[in-house]
């Protein structure tokens, strides 16, 4: 009997696996995709040589630290799969308008949610399960085959992350209904991924006590520290070392709280998600009915707009997790404004124009380019040049208003720096935003995250340009003549990207 | 008087194939005209192109006396077209969608307001008006739609498939609002493949098929095109478009 037989578990698993990886990116998307992974997995072979010739035959024993060390490490890797399986819950749950289907058909509904958790498991573990196995494939072939069994670890921490992830979800479900779950768990899990990332970046912005906190790390490793491991804390390393009791017990264990939270929650999914899907609207209050209306297409357009844009909260963090990222820049450059550090100040207000500008391109992409009803602005009287001057004033006013409290601290602090990263971020925001609109391309507001729709070479553009600005912000910061030159290069390279409103429309209606 | 609608060999192709070939239409001021054909035969691309969506190869198209082509803000100013598929934020409540509408077509604040509650009103949407479209009804939808059609009051107003995926009571709603808006003085041209409601609501009537009018006129002036006698219009059409029906 075939494995793929219509009907069974992997047919079904395979078709997740199948929608998972179209839903991932476009063909080209896929391919690069595929071919980067093919690259990065024969460097990785090319690590685990060496690895696997120093360790061959060795009787390894380590040190309490290195437990500890690799206990942390896997922590992180959980979170990490958690916002995964967090977001990829959400998704799967309570978005996929394939649920209808699916409990229409034959289909034993145990069967249906077995195999979407099970996609959602597999999706969080599967790209470290493959980056994992490029090095521990040459370490087993030069013998020693039972480091392998890291990759029952972190499949086990798949399953787990999987099974916490499907908790939290339904919990927030109950809590919070359908679509506010979907967007909660997709800023939850952006925000635990950023986290992460400003985990790394701490020692950039925590100052002295950061350092002696990596000096207690470096004394770990170099065995000045007594450490008393907790108890099991050693259980995970023993796994990895392919130890068969640690790594039967930790893969069981995991399957164990996957296959309860399966159970536990089948039932009760199935009328989640059913509601998800079918009467979503139903409990909702009715939103603020508007007084006033708007007069005119300028501000009737910057009215929607920013309406559309604050009422996206997904898509919005994504935007400001953005900023987030950049948090650690905003503390080196506040630390040194106080400190008086004169060439990191500008090197900081540089980095602030550069960032108004990618911040401005993002939202400028979403108010021009993913506009939901395109044919009805065509179809409206309503000239193509106000509805694109409220668009980008759209995309402007939050980047300012996101930008103001960092400027404003920093013109506190140093007001010239502060006056000069303001000009650059609002010459790098009108700059990016105006190529935007100029090279507007019909997209959808699901694609930001890959903004597929933009093409690369604007997007080189418009690197280039906040490049040549952030250089300028840097020298004027430095109070440097000089800066009026990278600034005019700028404002060259800007207006030689401009399109006549009728180029726009021509190449839009050549796309329609 | 000004023909609400004057097409004159007006083209649309799309590489080597011609959606629209070279098509004469008219359409009366005041007259609600039902413009039919089979799947593909260039409807919606003729509207589409009347709209301004689409940029015809060749040919001419006026409205009301303005050549959309040469002058197409001035021809959107008093034309309102509805898609088959509604055309609306999500995000957005029916009130703030209207606001939106009368602002691109330059309905002053106050006007707008009182038009968006009368046809919210009137198409039983003003319980609705502060809930997100996200959550609508394919019919809901479609009225959402309708009424930010009505919104700015246009003379032309041009509807591709209105009545798709309606329940009998919205379907009924529509069909009054459109023969209200005509009785008004308002000329409405609509497709649809319902041909029960072309022969019950249309003044006149268009066959369109491989992107050509193949008739066009009342339903007695079809029934004397195709010879004569008490035929259904679905009887005309399928004669006059050489569709078989096999069962």
């Amino acid at each position: 009997m075939s494995l793929l037989r219509p009907g069974s578990v992997t047919w079904l698993l395979a078709h997740e696996i199948r929608i998972g990886w179209r839903e991932m990116s476009t063909q080209k998307g896929r391919l690069i995709t595929l071919i980067a992974l093919s690259v990065l997995f024969v460097i990785l072979a090319g690590v685990g040589f060496p690895i696997g010739l120093a360790v061959r035959g060795q009787d390894l024993t380590p040190a309490p630290a290195v437990h500890l060390a690799f206990d942390l490490g896997l922590a992180l890797l959980f979170t990490l799969m958690l916002s995964q399986t967090l977001a990829a819950a959400a998704q799967a749950l309570y978005a996929r308008a394939d649920l209808d289907l699916l409990f229409s058909s034959p289909l034993p509904p145990r069967t249906v949610l077995t195999v979407r958790f099970a996609g959602i498991a597999l999706g969080a573990s599967s790209l470290y399960l493959v980056l994992l196995a490029g090095i521990l494939i040459p370490i087993a072939l030069m013998g020693t085959p039972q480091w392998l069994g890291a990759l029952g670890v972190v499949a086990s921490l798949g399953l787990l992350a999987s099974a916490v992830g499907l908790l939290l979800t339904t919990v927030l479900f109950r809590l919070l209904g359908a679509r506010r779950t979907r967007t909660v768990a997709q800023v939850l899990a952006a925000v635990i991924g950023a986290s992460l990332f400003l985990l790394s970046q701490s020692g950039q912005f925590l100052g002295d006590d950061n350092r002696r906190f990596s000096d207690m790390m470096a004394d770990l490793f170099s065995g000045d520290a007594q450490v008393t491991l907790p108890p099991l804390a050693d259980l995970p390393l023993r796994a990895i070392m392919g130890e068969p009791l640690p790594l039967i017990s930790m893969m069981a264990g995991a399957l164990l709280i996957f296959v309860a939270v399966n159970q536990l929650l089948g039932r009760r999914f199935a009328r989640d998600a059913a509601s998800a899907l079918g009467v979503e609207s139903s409990g909702r209050k009715p939103g603020r009915v508007t007084g006033a209306f708007a007069h005119g297409v300028f501000a009737a357009t910057l009215r929607k707009e920013l309406r559309l844009l604050t009422r996206d909260i997904a898509l919005l963090s994504q935007v400001l997790l953005r900023l987030l990222y950049l948090l650690p820049l905003a503390f080196i450059l506040l630390r040194n404004a106080s400190e008086g550090h004169n060439l990191l100040l500008p090197g900081g207000a540089a980095a602030v124009s550069v960032m108004a500008g990618q911040l401005a391109s993002s939202l400028v992409w979403i108010t021009v380019s993913a506009e939901d009803a395109p044919d009805l602005l065509v179809a409206s009287p309503a000239p193509f040049s106000t509805i694109n001057r409220a668009k980008l004033w759209a995309a402007l006013i939050p980047t300012a208003l996101m930008l103001a409290i960092p400027l404003g601290l920093l013109t506190f602090i140093a007001p010239w720096t502060g006056l000069v990263a303001t000009a650059g971020a609002a010459a790098s925001a009108a700059s990016a935003g105006m190529i935007g609109l100029w090279h507007q391309r019909p997209g959808n507001r699901a694609d930001f995250r890959r903004k597929g729709q933009v093409h690369w070479l604007v997007s080189v553009a418009i690197l280039l340009i906040g490049g040549l600005i952030g250089v300028a912000t840097f020298l004027a910061a430095w109070m440097q003549a000089l800066a009026i030159i990278p600034a005019i290069f700028a404002a060259v390279f800007t207006l030689a990207m401009r399109k006549s409103d009728t180029a726009i429309l021509k190449t839009l209606r050549e796309r329609a | 008087m000004t023909d609400a609608l004057r097409v004159t060999g007006l083209t649309k192709a799309f590489g080597d194939k011609r959606a629209v070939d070279g098509l004469d239409l008219t359409v009366r001021p005041g007259e609600l005209y039902a413009l039919l054909g089979p799947n593909g035969a260039g409807k919606t691309t003729t509207l589409r192109m009347v709209a301004g969506l689409l940029a015809p190869t060749s040919g001419e198209i006026s409205v009301f006396g303005i050549d959309a082509i040469r002058d197409p803000s001035a021809a959107k100013q008093v034309i309102a077209w509805a898609p088959d598929e509604p055309m609306l934020y999500d995000r957005l409540n029916p009130m703030e969608y209207l606001e939106f509408v009368a602002g691109l077509w330059g309905v002053d604040g106050k006007t707008a307001r009182a038009r968006a509650e009368e046809l919210l009103r009137w198409l039983d949407l003003w319980e609705q008006r502060g809930q997100r479209c996200e959550g609508f009804s394919r019919g809901m939808k479609q009225k959402t739609a309708l009424a930010a059609a009505l919104i700015h009051e246009p003379r032309l107003l041009m509807l591709d498939e209105p009545l798709t995926g309606l329940d009998a009571a919205m379907a009924r709603q529509v069909k009054d609002v459109l023969q209200q808006k005509v009785a008004a003085g308002a000329t409405v041209i609509l497709t649809t493949h319902i041909l029960e409601v072309a022969e019950r609501m249309a003044d006149r009537i268009g066959i369109i098929q491989g992107g050509k009018l193949k008739a066009e006129g009342s339903l007695e002036d079809l029934q004397a095109m195709a010879g004569g006698g008490r035929r259904t219009l679905e009887d005309l059409f399928l004669q006059l478009t050489g569709e078989r029906v096999d069962l």
